[in-house]
Formats: C-alpha cells, sequence, structure tokens
C-alpha cells in the first residue's frame, strides 16, 4: 500500500516588539522576551485559521486545497510558543512561506509577532526531538543572560514557571555549568 | 555565518538595540547598518553611524556600516569615490537605482558594492540578463530586500514585491544575488532558513538561496573591504598575528644598546676578559713571554749603546785622517 508522506513543521513564535506579559518591567534580557510564553487562548484552532487565511491571501483556493487535506497541528504548546504541523510532503512550502509572510497572530490573542520554522523533518520523532534540544537549550540561555543582568531575570523565569517546571532546584545550583545541571529536566519537558 | 546587509540605522539607541539583538537571536552573524542618502549630497559625508554602538551587542555579532545613495540624475557627480575612501566611516556602498538609465549606469560604471532596487515598486522596463550579469561579472551584487514587502499594510506592495524578485532572480540565473531584509523594525525580520524557502519558492535554488545569505554576502564584504584598505585595490597589508617573543628579546638589547654605547663598549671588554679565564700555562707563558721581552729590550739597549759609543769612536777615527 502506498502511505501519504508527510512534512512535519516545527515552529516557534517569537515577539520581537513589546511581549504582553512584561509590559510592566523593562529590564528584562531580550533573549527572554523574544521567547515569551504566548497567552493561553492560543488554540490549534486559531493557528489553524491563520495557516489557512495565510495560504489563501498568497496561493488562493488552489492552494488552500492542496493543503487542506494534509494539514494537522501535532502539537501546540503556549507556554514555551511551540507548534509542530503536519502537511503532506509536496506542498509543505505554501504553508512555510504564509508562516514566514504572517506578521500577526490573529483575533482572541492578536499580537505581532515572527513565525519561525525552525526544523522540518519527516517524522515526527524527529520534530520533537529537536523541540526538547532547543526548550533546554533555551533554558540554558536564559539562565545564563539572567545571571549576567542580576536577579531580575530569575524572578520573570519564576514567574513563567520555567524554573520551577524545568529545573529542580539543586541544594547549589551552579547556573554556569547549565549543561550538567540540565539532565535532570530531561524527564520534564514532555511532548505528548 | 549568516549576514544581513541592510538592517536601516536609527538613531534611537533602545530601538536599534533590540532589532539587533532580535536578528542575532534569528541567527545572524554579520549585520549592516544602513543609511539612506537621496537628493542633494551634503558637503561631509562622513558616516552618521558612531563606530562604536552605545549599547552592548550580542555575542558573535559583527557590525557594518552601509550607506545606499538613491541615484535619480545619471548626469550628476555622485562622489562615490568619497563614498569609497576609508576615511568616510562606510564599509559598504550600495546604490539604488530609480529608473532605467540609472540602472544601466548602476550596472555598468558606477564604482559600488551592491545595487539595491526598492522591489515595492513597479518598474516600467525589464531587468535584462545581459545588463544584470555586466554587473554581477564586475564583482557587483544585486540585492533583494524583503522586509518592506512583508509587513506593508496594501497587498500591491507584496505583489510588486514577488514580481520583481522573480524577474531578478530569472535575468540573473540566480547568480551573484544577496537576499538582505531591509528592517526598519525587529517585526520585518524573517531567519535564513525561512528566507531560503521564500527564495526557493520565487525559483532561486535552495543552494543558490543559502549562498545568497552566506556566500555572495560575504564576498560583497570583503570585496569592500579590501577597496578601501589596499593600495590600488593590489596590494592590502593585513595583520598577521604577533611576532614571536624570541625577537621581541632581542629588539630590547638592541633598543639597550643604542642608548649606552659608551658604557655598554666597556661593558664589552670586560665581557670578553671574563669570557677567557686564562689558565695556569697561559699566565706562566705570558710572565715568561713578558720577562723576555723585557730582556730583550734591555739587550737591545745596551747594544744600542755600545754600538754609540762605538760610532762615537768610529766617528772620531774616520775624522782624524780628514783632519
Amino acid at each position: 500500500m502506498v502511505r501519504i508522506k508527510h512534512r512535519y513543521l516545527l515552529i516557534n513564535i517569537l515577539y520581537p516588539s513589546k511581549a504582553p506579559n512584561f509590559s510592566t518591567k523593562d529590564d528584562i534580557p531580550d533573549v527572554i522576551q523574544f521567547r515569551a510564553p504566548t497567552p493561553d487562548n492560543f488554540e490549534t484552532g486559531v493557528l489553524l485559521r491563520m495557516i489557512k487565511e495565510g495560504v489563501n491571501e498568497l496561493y488562493g483556493d488552489y492552494g488552500l486545497g492542496m493543503i487542506a487535506g494534509s494539514l494537522k497541528i501535532i502539537y501546540l504548546s503556549a507556554p514555551t510558543s511551540t507548534a509542530i504541523i503536519r502537511v503532506s510532503r509536496d506542498h509543505y512550502r505554501l504553508v512555510w512561506t504564509a508562516l514566514t509572510m504572517a506578521t500577526r497572530l490573529p483575533k482572541p490573542v492578536d499580537l505581532p509577532c515572527v513565525i519561525q520554522v525552525v526544523r522540518t523533518s519527516g517524522t515526527i520523532r524527529k520534530a520533537e526531538e529537536e523541540a526538547i534540544r532547543r526548550a533546554k537549550a533555551s533554558i540554558v540561555r536564559s539562565k545564563q543572560s539572567a545571571q549576567t543582568n542580576g536577579s531580575v531575570g530569575i524572578d520573570i523565569l519564576r514567574d513563567f514557571n520555567l524554573v520551577g517546571r524545568y529545573h529542580q532546584p539543586s541544594p547549589a545550583p551552579n547556573i554556569r555549568d547549565g549543561p550538567t545541571n540540565h539532565d535532570s529536566s530531561e524527564s520534564e519537558v514532555q511532548i505528548d | 555565518m549568516y549576514y544581513d546587509l541592510n538592517l536601516l540605522w536609527s538613531p534611537k539607541a533602545l530601538e536599534l538595540q533590540r532589532n539587533i539583538s532580535f536578528l542575532a537571536e534569528l541567527g545572524y552573524n554579520v549585520i549592516a547598518l544602513n543609511h539612506i542618502q537621496s537628493g542633494k549630497l551634503p558637503a561631509d559625508i562622513s558616516c552618521p553611524i558612531p563606530a562604536t554602538l552605545p549599547f552592548p551587542l550580542p555575542p558573535n555579532v559583527q557590525i557594518l556600516r552601509r550607506s545606499t545613495l538613491v541615484v535619480t540624475d545619471t548626469s550628476q557627480n555622485h562622489r562615490i569615490k568619497d563614498f569609497n575612501d576609508a576615511s568616510s566611516g562606510y564599509d559598504i556602498l550600495a546604490i539604488r537605482p530609480t529608473d532605467e538609465k540609472s540602472f544601466q549606469q548602476a550596472c555598468w560604471s558606477l564604482d559600488c558594492d551592491l545595487i539595491s532596487l526598492d522591489l515595492t515598486l513597479r518598474y516600467p522596463f525589464h531587468f535584462k540578463h545581459k545588463v544584470l550579469l555586466d554587473a554581477v561579472n564586475r564583482g557587483v551584487r544585486i540585492e533583494l530586500c524583503y522586509g518592506p514587502g512583508i509587513t506593508s499594510m496594501d497587498k500591491t506592495a507584496r505583489k510588486q514585491l514577488i514580481e520583481n524578485a522573480t524577474a531578478i532572480i530569472r535575468a540573473t540565473r540566480g547568480r551573484g544575488i544577496v537576499i538582505s531584509s531591509e528592517a526598519t523594525s525587529a517585526l520585518q525580520c524573517r531567519a535564513p532558513t525561512d528566507i531560503v524557502n521564500l527564495a526557493t519558492v520565487w525559483g532561486l535554488g535552495q543552494e543558490r538561496g543559502v549562498e545568497a545569505l552566506t556566500r555572495e554576502a560575504r564576498s560583497v564584504v570583503v570585496a569592500a573591504q579590501f577597496k578601501r584598505t589596499s593600495y590600488r585595490g593590489v596590494v592590502d597589508v593585513i595583520y598577521g598575528g604577533e611576532k614571536p617573543i624570541k625577537e621581541k628579546v632581542d629588539k630590547k638589547e638592541k633598543g639597550k644598546q643604542k642608548r649606552k654605547a659608551a658604557e655598554i663598549t666597556v661593558d664589552t671588554e670586560a665581557n670578553s676578559e671574563l669570557e677567557k679565564p686564562l689558565s695556569k700555562t697561559q699566565l706562566k707563558k705570558q710572565a715568561h713571554l713578558a720577562r723576555m721581552k723585557a730582556k730583550a729590550e734591555a739587550e737591545a739597549l745596551e747594544i744600542e749603546t755600545t754600538q754609540n759609543a762605538d760610532a762615537d769612536v768610529n766617528m772620531a777615527g774616520q775624522e782624524t785622517p780628514e783632519i
């Protein structure tokens, strides 16, 4: 039997202008601001609608018809602003360009954003692994920049439960030795 | 190493810092701050962008300074020579032609590094393969800017961007193309891989797309730098690293010698004596020689005196017969 081949796009949503949750504090490191969590009302339906509108705008009915059958949101995590999108392999570039041309999340969220496709893969597993790897790396970097910027950054991480969720505090946490610390967090980051 | 050769410069430090750090976050390593100049040029064309920016840069990011000249009148003197001089403060010079005549002039004769068309406008002429290829063969690259097309509110801008970009890609056969953002805000910037995908959809191959962000862009930077620092674009002095430490020590000694020549000559004499400590036999030999010499001298003196005496006698003897 011939199976339909897919591409899995792993995307990150970045907030280059002032992120929604940071309005009060100005001196947050840029690394954390750009990768701010998306508001909770951002759901799979919203993302799906955004992609379809984008493809319709760029490619019209033809493009929409080509991707509509295979398009599916496999995974969406608002706190980490990450998603995995499935498309048929022949037409994944249509979806990709639509994501590149997008400048705003649609209505219920309504925020200016930049969507970055960080990985395209033929299997879900590889996309998942990449998502986990990136989440870890961004935590390490956030902590490093938090340390250089003083205590403010750490507070922010705690605000968003990043410290609690991804990192079990050890008796003497040495943030500089990131990689060794974060082995423990492997089990905490999960993708369903 | 990904290059974005066109981030519009603004004097607002906070905004600029945000844009630069966002580009760095997306994965760009070399960012050129662009200063667009149009109309009549002021007398002093020195770069308004400071050499060192007033905020800390993200690690692994290099900042270049670029000027874009909008060329409308081909008969006007644009003082391109001044822009190509290192003292102007600019690292890259781009030309933005507005009509066919200035476009041809930019491709054929103007001494610039980049030709950057405003792709959101409609051009009433075709981009000819020959004209563009002349520019590419001359070492001038063609720049495609995606930024204004992405965020503009009217859809014609995006349509024009796609039309112009595909036309240029088709005319150049994908050779000598550089893609950059021309972003005024971070919202217009996109990650390198996204741009490569966009270029692929526009008809540039994937490899060419990657090259447009890496190799071609680098060649622009290197050629521009070479033009500014080298002697007539032929010979350049480059930094070859520190000299070995051994030579440094030699230098120091040389310096001392020059300053205290008299002292050092004395020293060297003393050193030469010290260098050859005499053995006992040698001392004895020298003493013996000295003694022999003294003896010989004494004998010579004696002989002389006797000879003188004899001479006196002879003289006396010789004199006598005459008288």
